[in-house]
């Protein structure tokens, strides 16, 4: 056994597939320790926040002011407020409306402004302009008015017995504020999803869910796979008739479209997960069948067999002591490929709306769903979709890497 | 050897891929026109044939296999998204089931007017009442039990006879006789119609009082219930047998229309429908000329998410549809595409879409604080923002009543007498509060509280798809779970869902999602009606109201006033205190104010579309409905 490990570790396949897997279930566990909570609390309001530092902006107007002199930061803001197309289009605008721009600089920012806020006029109508235009330099006229705004941001605050705005401190555009300063800073590292969902916190707890499922279903797959497949091969005769023939039966059935059936059937407030591992196991125990089948049948003549069979060994037995050691080794590998699909196969489902109930479990492939639902991959919000299918991605390659570095120990053909 | 057996696998992958995308990308032009075919025949035998051929259905373009988009001349077609799913059934508009979208539709805010036409034409952005088959005037008697009104002159059907009173008679009579559409839904408020010359006498149906049931209703009829040519209905009706159920399932091909549009083709990949140059309503008394775009072409996208890449790609001019962060187009994308309003809500809310309480459930039947204390939880700002990307106003800028955010409704009712009863939602600890008060409380400790010895176990229930009302419907469930109250979601098929709410004696389902009437000239009224009434309790397949199977006598009673209540001031306290029964027995709730009249348009070939500040007041009904047809006499291209 020790060598036997000793041997799987000297597998660079293997390691390397190990180390990612060991890596996601380490996350799995330190992140919700790091930041505990519900991981499908909506902590945002609106869809789809961006990953990044969230600063109340409540508590840094009351946080302390340290004054700054950076020379780039005026320009900073007119690249934001005025960018180069914006310049294009002004320009554009003026031509459309007929002004004389013959000694206009695009560069020079005041005078293009200036001669802006001399002409543009929100009810001035240019024929054949479409709504989309018009409302675009509506927008623009607002952040050109926002850029032309006083040096000055006044705070202030209702007096309760007046009912007036009384002046309660001013922002001016060279304060900064240090972030460590301010009382309530969320870091989101990938941002919410469509229901204001913590995307990170939720895929953590999602990755623990769709590994549950995908442990179950390659557990439910191999342990029905495994017995068939013994009995099938030692047994022979019309046993083996008949498994076989059960055994073709389900796989000319696409295992997929039997899947969707029968998680169709089921009512959606009894697709927990675990019903859900349960059902893909179900569906995907026809290969594992046939090949211990044939594995046991080259082992079924061997002489230690036979030598059981003589000294009336029960059938029990001479399967448990004589063949499943034999085939140990493949049945882990097995194992470790039905878990993999399995973890595909709920992400499949979810996509498709029929994986489990939402509201109590986050699954990768639930995630998924609900950014398509909301339009993430064409949106933009790449964080949404992006790191599920990258986890999804990673969980299957260790996975399949891990079997890869097996394979190559136990399979003297392929041995170096 | 491996390595080259991996360098195959690769290649024969990305040969795999490849071929998927060239499938993706050209529909499947070739077996198209034999889809066509298997759709006609099997809505209705032989004779569905001969006129399908006859149409200008020779030039079909799919027939051609070349790509479909371009076939058709751009700059003639206005293409839109967002209302035809699936192939169409049939043309008849006597039928039923036709899943005819662009032709045979009502739509939130009058009828399509695009091949068959109603009688007048409703615009809600000022309550106005126009003119379309028949004179402006239309005039009631003192007591409102009659109605008249006049036919147009230059009105005439596609075979170039004039549109006449018996027209519209023959049309009503025939409706009723075999209950389609119109005939059910008018039924009960309109007796006979009368035809001499040119002039159309509508009676009212009358109560034991002598007294019309509804006149409201009468002016729904006006502007909802599109008119067939009597000869046609003959010509129908003698194919039929005069059998009702043969006559509600012919795919009525050879039909007569009165609309500037008919139909050019159709398959399940598009529906066509091509310009009427002869049309009537060129004449200087109507329109004065002819819509702009010669064709009305509607892809049949698979869902909202492909209609959606459809409209972003300058594929679609106008879509109908929920676009989550729609703002995100422009700002974002910096694509040429507006909506009605530029800002939040986009559109014009006239409808609430609201989660109803199934009364057949005797733990909601019985506990009105059960029903409220939910409705109290839920956390309707979070749905607003997230759910529907804030395309409504929140239930702080519009207190929650039966009326539609719009001024004139929101003028209807009292505020201040029911302010108290009013709630914005995310009051956890106050509806505990009321659970706790009732008694209904956690015996046993596991977290949620029993009912009669009986844990509470609900369900919240919508369509699978629809995914604001999804995403709703979660927030539902995790109000339940902040006050103890077990609620689950639950997403069927549409198709499955549609049987199942729709049926009186149900108990699948405990809180479930459908949407109330939007605009129509007797609104609020008919939503009130939807909400309170007893005209629909044990009604079998009712899509009419009432899908909660609420009981209340009082407000019934209440109810059945309305409409012969013509004092103002008597009509506001009538509607007051049915807010007030209302919001006391929350027999359901609103989720959110749905923009049902919005349409979001790409000008990258069209352009001069309604918009809020232009001044035109033509409605933002997907310049097909009601008056918002008038938006395709305005079009321009851009240059």
């Amino acid at each position: 056994m020790k060598n036997t490990l000793r041997q799987v570790f000297h597998s660079p396949k293997f390691v390397g597939g190990f180390v990612i897997f060991v890596a996601i279930l380490l996350l799995m566990i330190i992140y919700p320790l790091i930041n505990p909570g519900d991981p499908l609390e909506m902590i945002g309001i609106n869809t789809f926040a961006k990953p990044g530092t969230y600063v109340s902006l409540y508590d840094a107007t009351k946080a302390k002011y340290e004054p700054m002199r950076l020379t780039d930061a005026e320009d900073k803001r007119l690249d934001a407020y005025l960018s180069a197309e914006d310049r294009v289009a002004m320009v554009e605008w003026f031509g459309l409306a007929g002004i004389d721009i013959s000694n206009l600089d695009i560069e020079d920012t005041d005078a293009l402004m200036d001669l802006w806020n001399d002409n543009y006029d929100p009810a001035f109508k240019i024929k054949g302009m479409t709504k989309a235009k018009v409302n675009y330099f509506r927008r623009l006229n607002n952040s050109i008015q926002q850029l032309q705004s006083a040096d000055v941001i006044v705070l202030a605050d209702t007096n309760e017995e007046t009912g007036e705005l009384e002046e309660t401190g001013q922002v001016n555009k060279n304060d900064y504020v240090n972030v460590n300063s301010v009382v309530n800073v969320k870091f989101l590292p990938l941002g919410t999803d469509n229901f204001g969902r913590d995307v990170l916190k939720e895929l953590v707890s999602a990755i623990g869910t769709s590994m549950l499922i995908g442990l179950l279903a390659g557990s439910v797959a191999t342990l029905i796979g495994l017995t068939l497949g013994l009995l099938s091969g030692y047994v022979g005769g019309v046993v083996d008739d008949i498994i076989m023939f059960i055994t073709n039966v389900f796989t000319v059935i696409p295992s997929f479209v039997l899947l969707i059936l029968i998680t169709y059937s089921i009512s959606q407030d009894q697709r927990g997960a675990a019903v859900v591992g349960g059902v893909i196991g179900l569906t995907s125990w026809t290969w594992t069948t046939r090949s211990v089948r044939s594995q046991v049948i080259s082992l079924r003549n061997r002489d230690h067999v036979n030598l059981s069979k003589l000294s009336g060994h029960s059938l029990v037995r001479i399967v448990l002591t004589d063949i499943l050691p034999y085939i140990a080794s493949y049945v882990v590998m097995a194992f470790i490929l039905q878990v993999s699909s399995g973890i595909l196969a709920e992400a499949q489902l979810s996509m498709l709306g029929l994986g489990p109930k939402m509201t109590e479990v986050p699954t990768l492939g639930l995630m998924m769903n609900w950014a398509m639902l909301y339009s993430a991959h064409t949106n933009g919000s790449w964080w949404a979709y992006f790191p599920v299918i990258l986890t999804i991605a990673l969980i299957s390659f260790s996975l399949n890497l891990m079997n890869t570095g097996l394979d190559q120990v136990f399979n003297p053909t392929l041995r170096d | 050897m491996k390595k080259l057996t991996a360098m195959l696998l690769v290649a024969a992958m990305t040969i795999g891929l490849v071929a998927c995308g060239n499938n993706a990308g050209t529909p499947d032009s070739g077996n198209a026109p034999a889809q066509d075919a298997g759709t006609e025949t099997s809505g209705g035998g032989a004779e569905a044939e001969a006129p399908a051929a006859e149409e200008p259905a020779a030039e079909e373009p799919a027939a051609s296999g070349t790509d479909d988009v371009n076939v058709l001349p751009r700059e003639e077609t206005l293409y839109f998204a967002g209302q035809q799913w699936g192939a169409v059934n049939s043309w008849n508009i006597m039928g039923t089931n036709q899943n005819n979208a662009m032709a045979i539709a009502g739509g939130p805010s009058g009828y399509r007017t695009l091949m068959f036409e109603t009688l007048y034409m409703y615009n809600f952005m000022n309550g106005e009442i126009m003119g379309l088959l028949a004179n402006d005037d239309y005039a009631w008697n003192d007591d409102m039990t009659q109605m008249t009104l006049t036919i147009k002159d230059a009105a005439k059907w596609s075979d170039g006879t004039p549109v006449t009173a018996e027209d519209v008679k023959r049309t009503w009579d025939v409706s009723v006789e075999i209950a389609n559409g119109t005939g059910s839904t008018y039924g009960s408020y309109i007796d006979t119609i009368e035809a001499d010359g040119n002039t159309v006498t509508i009676n009212a149906k009358l109560n034991d009082a002598g007294q019309p049931v509804n006149p409201l209703k009468i002016l729904d009829f006006l502007t909802g219930a599109p008119i067939a040519q009597a000869a046609w209905i003959d010509t129908l009706s003698d194919r039929c047998g005069g059998d009702a159920t043969a006559m509600l399932n012919d795919p009525g091909d050879d039909v007569v229309w009165s609309g500037p549009y008919t139909k050019y083709f159709s398959d399940d990949q598009r529906v066509v429908l091509s310009r009427d140059d002869n049309y009537w309503g060129q004449d200087a008394s109507m329109w004065g000329s002819l819509p702009v775009p010669k064709y009305i072409a509607h892809t049949i996208y698979a869902d909202n998410a492909a209609s959606e890449v459809g409209l972003k790609n300058g594929e679609v001019d106008v879509a109908q549809l929920f676009i989550a962060n729609v703002q995100d187009l422009w700002l974002k994308d910096g694509l040429p595409i507006s909506t009605y309003y530029e800002e939040a809500p986009y559109g014009v809310c006239l409808t609430m879409p609201t989660a109803w309480y199934n009364m057949n459930m005797p733990v909601l039947a019985e506990n009105a604080a059960l029903r409220k204390a939910i409705a109290m939880a839920v956390d309707y700002d979070h749905i607003i923002s997230a759910a529907m990307t804030n395309q409504s106003p929140t239930f702080k800028d519009v207190p929650r009543s039966l009326m539609n955010p719009t001024d004139g409704e929101q003028a209807l009712y009292n505020k201040s007498e029911v302010a108290d009863l009013q709630w914005e939602g995310n009051d956890i600890e106050g509806a505990k509060a009321l659970l706790d008060e009732a008694g209904i409380v956690d015996n046993d400790g596991d977290g949620y509280r029993e009912w009669n010895g009986e844990k509470i176990s609900l369900n919240a229930v919508c369509p699978n798809g629809w995914s604001d009302w999804q995403a709703s419907m979660v927030d539902v469930a995790a109000a339940g779970e902040a006050i103890g109250v077990e609620i689950t979601t639950l997403y069927p098929e549409y198709d499955i869902y549609q049987t199942v709410f729709t049926d009186p004696n149900q108990t699948e389902y405990a809180i479930f999602m459908w949407s109330p009437e939007a605009a129509s000239p007797s609104n609020p009224w008919t939503r009130v009606n939807q909400f309170l009434g007893m005209d629909y309790v044990g009604v079998q397949n009712n899509w009419s109201g009432n899908w909660g199977q609420y009981k209340n006598e009082e407000a019934d009673a209440l109810i059945k006033q309305i409409p012969l209540t013509t004092d103002e001031a008597e009509l506001k306290d009538l509607y007051t205190q049915l807010v007030e029964i209302y919001l006391t027995e929350v027999p359901s709730f609103s989720l959110m104010y749905r923009p049902s009249v919005f349409h979001t348009v790409n000008e990258s070939v069209w352009t001069n579309y309604p918009s809020g500040d232009d001044g035109r007041n033509i409605p933002p009904a997907d310049c097909t409905d009601g008056y918002g047809i008038a938006a395709l006499y305005e079009l321009e291209l851009v240059q």
